[in-house]
C-alpha cells in the first residue's frame, strides 16, 4: 500500500504473515460478533427513537416498551460492539507492535463466547424487565463479574505480549492502547463494586455512575480509536506523524484530564459542590487532547491526499478525527455552567454527545480500522467497492444527523424546559418532537448500511473474499478492474506485506 | 519510558482524580452527618428526621425495570443550576394553605430508603419530584391521586387532558379478567371490551405507592433551604 515501505526483508513479511493468520479468528470472531450487535444495537435504537414521537408503536408488548429498549440500544452498543471492535483492533495492533504471534488464541475464543454469553444475557434482562436503572449499567448485576472475568481472560494477552517484546522504541499507538487495557478495568471494577456491592449515600452512587459514563468514553473508547488512528494514518499514507511530540502531549493531557470529568451531570443535585463544577472544567478542558490528537492524524493524512480519497480505512479514520474535534469543541460548548448546561443537562444533548463519541468518533475509526485489518488477517481482499462507499456515506451523513440534530435540538429544547413562564405540557414537552423524527430517519439509514456491512464481513471470515493480491481501492475506473490484474495471494508477496 | 514508568504515570493521573472524586466523596457522603433545627431559625429544636411513607424500595425497583429514569428527573436544582425552583409546581407548593409557598430545593436526605438516587438522564416528562403535591389538583370529583395514577401508567392518552402525551402506556403492569356484575374495587375507569375488567397487577400498585410517597413537604431546617425569593417566578 505505501511504497515507503517496500525496503521489508522476506523476515519481516513472513513474520506479519504469521501474526495475521495467528490471529484470523479472534480478530474475525470480535468484528463479526461486534457487527451483529451494532445491527442490534441500532434496530433497538430505531424503535426506542420512534417510540418518542409515535408512542402508541409497539405499545402492548412489555419487551419493548421505551423504558427498556433504549437502555438496550445503548447496552448493546457499548458492550456488544463497542468493546468487542476494541478487542480486535487491540488484539491485532499489539501483535503487530510488539511483532509477536499471538499463542493464546484458544483462550481468547473462549472468553469470546464468554463475553457475548454476558452480553446476551444482559440485554435479554434489560428487555425482560429486570435492568438495574443505572445508565449505561442497566444489565442485571449477575452480568458484570462475567464481562469482567471475560475481559482479563481476553485482555490480559496483550499486556504479556507487550511485556515480552524485543526491546526498542515504543510506538504511541502501543501506549494508548496499553493504557485503555488498564483504564477499562479499573474504572468498570469501581463502578460496579461501588453501586452494586456497598452500601453508599443515594446521590453518590449516581454521581459515581455519571463519572463511569464518562470514563468509559474517555478513558477507554478514546484512547483506543487514537491508537488505531496513530497507525492506521502513518501507516496507509506511508508518511511519518506529523508532530510526535504533539502526540504524547495529546496522551498525557487525556490521562490527566479525563479521570475528573463526569459529574457536571449532576450539577443543581445535592452532592458536594465542587464535584460538577470539576467536571465541567475537566470535560470542557477535553478539548486539548481531542484536537492536538485530531490535528495531529489529520494533518498526517493530508501530507497524501491521493491515498485519502482511495483507501477505505484512510476515508473512515479521517472521518472519525473529525468528529473528534467536533467532540472536543462540543465538550467546551454544551457544558459551561450558567449558560448552556442547564440546558444540555437534561436534555437530548446529551444523547447526540454520547452518540458523537460513540458512532462518529470511536465506531468511525474502528471501521477504518476494519477495512485495514480483514483483509490482511483473511488474506482476501473486500467483495464490492459499492458496499464500503454505501456503508460510509451512510455512516457519515447518518451520524452527522443524529449528533448533530440531537446537540443543536437539544439545546432548542433544554431552552424551553428552562423557561418557566410556559406551562410543561405545552412547552417543553412539545419539543423534542421533531428532532426524535428525524433521528429515526438516520437511524434508519445507518441500520441499513450496517446490515450489508455485517453480511460484508460474514463473507470475508468464511474467506469468499476475493483472491487479489491489491488492495481494494475506491477509485473510479471504465472497465476492467481498478485493482490491476487479479492473483493469487496465497503466496508472500510485497503485498501481503503491510 | 518504561513500562514501570508509564503504569506509575497512569496510576498516579488516574490515582489521584479517583480518590478525590470517587472514592472519598463516595465515603464522605455515606456519613452524612444529620441535620438539626435550630431555634432561632426555625423555631424548633432536635434532629431533623426525613419521613417517607410508602413502598419505596419495591416501588423504586419497578421504576427503575421501566426506564421512568430516561424521560423524567428526580431533582430541583437550584436556581444557579437551573430554573426548576420558578414552575409553580415542581419544587413545593407555591400557594400552601397554612404554610404558604413551600417550594425548596432538592436536599441529600430527599432520597430516603433508595440505593439509587434516580436523579435522571433527561426530561421528555416532568421532573417528580414533588408528583404526588401536584396529582391530587389534577383528579376529577370522586377520584383518587391512585386512579389518576393508575390511569395513567395503563394509558396516559386516555387521560383527556394528555391526549397528546407521549409517555408510553405499560398494559403489562396491569392484568385483564373477566367481570361479573358491577366492576370490583380498584377496577380501572378505562374502555375494555364488555365483560372484562382491568386491575392493577402488583408492580404497578409498587410504582403508584412509590410515586405517592414523592413529595418534598416536609419542612426541613433553614440549614438545607436555600430557597431564594420566588416572587419574580409565580405565575
Amino acid at each position: 500500500m505505501s511504497s515507503a515501505l517496500y525496503n521489508t526483508t522476506d523476515e519481516d513479511v513472513l513474520l506479519r504473515a504469521g501474526i495475521d493468520r495467528s490471529l484470523r479468528h479472534p480478530v474475525m470472531f470480535f468484528l463479526t460478533s461486534g457487527a451483529a450487535w451494532l445491527a442490534v444495537s441500532i434496530l433497538l435504537g430505531v424503535i426506542a427513537s420512534a417510540k418518542v414521537h409515535w408512542p402508541s408503536l409497539l405499545a402492548g408488548c412489555p419487551f419493548l416498551t421505551y423504558g427498556r429498549v433504549f437502555p438496550a440500544h445503548m447496552n448493546a452498543l457499548i458492550y456488544g460492539w463497542g468493546m468487542q471492535a476494541a478487542f480486535a483492533v487491540i488484539l491485532w495492533l499489539t501483535a503487530r507492535l510488539t511483532r509477536k504471534e499471538c499463542t493464546a488464541v484458544g483462550t481468547i475464543l473462549t472468553a469470546g463466547h464468554i463475553w457475548n454469553l454476558g452480553v446476551t444475557l444482559g440485554v435479554v434482562g434489560i428487555l425482560s424487565g429486570h435492568g438495574t436503572g443505572m445508565p449505561w449499567m442497566e444489565f442485571p448485576v449477575f452480568a458484570w463479574p462475567v464481562l469482567i472475568f471475560s475481559y482479563a481472560a481476553i485482555m490480559v494477552w496483550p499486556f504479556i505480549q507487550f511485556r515480552v517484546r524485543p526491546e526498542g522504541h515504543v510506538y504511541i499507538s502501543q501506549w494508548y492502547l496499553l493504557a485503555a487495557v488498564i483504564w477499562f478495568p479499573w474504572v468498570y471494577i469501581t463502578a460496579n463494586v461501588f453501586l452494586h456491592c456497598l452500601q453508599g449515600s443515594p446521590l453518590m452512587a449516581a454521581g459515581v455512575n455519571a463519572w463511569f459514563r464518562s470514563a468509559m468514553i474517555f478513558l477507554f473508547f478514546t484512547p483506543v480509536a487514537l491508537g488505531t488512528a496513530y497507525y492506521l494514518a502513518p501507516k496507509v499514507t506511508g508518511r511519518p506523524v506529523f508532530s510526535y511530540t504533539l502526540a504524547k502531549l495529546g496522551f498525557w493531557t487525556l490521562a490527566v484530564i479525563a479521570p475528573w470529568a463526569g459529574m457536571q451531570k449532576l450539577t443543581g443535585a445535592p452532592i458536594p459542590y465542587f464535584l460538577p463544577y470539576v467536571g465541567g472544567a475537566a470535560t470542557a478542558m477535553l478539548f486539548v487532547p481531542a484536537a492536538a490528537a485530531g490535528v495531529n492524524t489529520l494533518r498526517t493524512i493530508l501530507s497524501n491526499k491521493e491515498t485519502l480519497s482511495s483507501s477505505p480505512a484512510l476515508r473512515f479514520t479521517t472521518a472519525g478525527m473529525g468528529s473528534l474535534i467536533l467532540l472536543g469543541a462540543a465538550a467546551v460548548f454544551l457544558n459551561l455552567p450558567g449558560s448552556t448546561l442547564p440546558r444540555t443537562q437534561f436534555s437530548l444533548s446529551g444523547y447526540g454527545f454520547d452518540i458523537l463519541a460513540l458512532y462518529g468518533f470511536f465506531t468511525l475509526t474502528m471501521f477504518g480500522a476494519t477495512y485495514f485489518i480483514v483483509p490482511r488477517v483473511t488474506r482476501r481482499e473486500w467483495l464490492s467497492r459499492r458496499l464500503i462507499k454505501t456503508h460510509f456515506l451512510f455512516s457519515v451523513y447518518g451520524t452527522i444527523f443524529v449528533a448533530l440534530v440531537a446537540i443543536f435540538g437539544g439545546l432548542l429544547q433544554g431552552g424551553s424546559q428552562e423557561d418557566f413562564t410556559k406551562p410543561w405540557a405545552t412547552g417543553a414537552a412539545k419539543d423534542a418532537y421533531p428532532y426524535a423524527l428525524t433521528i429515526t430517519v438516520s437511524w434508519a439509514l445507518i441500520l441499513f448500511s450496517n446490515i450489508f456491512f455485517f453480511i460484508h464481513l460474514t463473507f470475508m471470515w468464511l474467506r469468499l473474499g476475493r483472491r487479489s493480491s491489491h488492495p481494494t481501492l475506491l477509485v473510479f475506473s471504465h472497465g476492467g478492474s481498478p485493482h490491476g490484474e487479479e492473483g493469487d495471494i496465497d503466496n508472500v508477496g510485497p503485498a501481503s506485506a503491510h | 519510558m518504561s513500562l514501570r514508568t508509564f503504569i506509575l504515570g497512569i496510576a498516579a493521573t488516574f490515582g489521584i482524580a479517583w480518590l478525590a472524586v470517587v472514592v472519598v466523596p463516595f465515603f464522605k457522603m455515606r456519613d452524612l452527618a444529620p441535620a438539626t433545627f435550630d431555634e432561632a431559625a426555625d423555631g424548633q429544636t432536635g434532629v431533623f428526621i426525613a419521613k417517607r411513607a410508602g413502598r419505596v424500595a419495591g416501588g423504586a425497583e419497578v421504576y427503575a425495570e421501566n426506564g421512568c429514569y430516561l424521560c423524567h428527573t428526580q431533582v430541583v436544582r437550584p436556581t444557579y443550576a437551573g430554573n426548576d425552583l420558578f414552575r409553580p409546581d415542581w419544587g413545593g407548593n407555591a400557594a400552601d394553605e397554612t404554610r404558604g409557598d413551600t417550594r425548596r430545593e432538592t436536599t441529600p436526605y430527599d432520597y430516603e430508603g433508595e440505593a439509587f438516587a434516580q436523579v435522571g438522564v433527561m426530561r421528555l416528562g416532568p421532573d417528580l419530584s414533588n408528583l404526588a403535591v401536584r396529582v391530587p389538583t389534577y383528579v376529577a370529583e370522586g377520584q383518587t391521586p391512585e386512579d389518576w395514577l393508575y390511569k395513567h401508567l395503563y394509558n396516559p392518552r386516555s387521560i383527556p387532558a394528555l391526549w397528546d402525551s407521549t409517555c408510553p402506556s405499560h398494559p403489562f403492569l396491569f392484568s385483564k379478567r373477566t367481570s361479573y356484575g358491577p366492576p370490583s374495587d380498584g377496577a380501572l375507569d378505562v374502555e375494555t371490551r364488555d365483560g372484562y375488567e382491568v386491575v392493577p397487577g402488583p408492580d404497578a400498585k409498587a410504582l403508584v405507592s412509590y410515586l405517592l410517597s414523592l413529595k418534598k413537604d416536609q419542612a426541613v431546617p433553614a440549614s438545607l433551604n436555600f430557597a431564594p425569593k420566588k416572587t419574580e417566578g409565580e405565575n
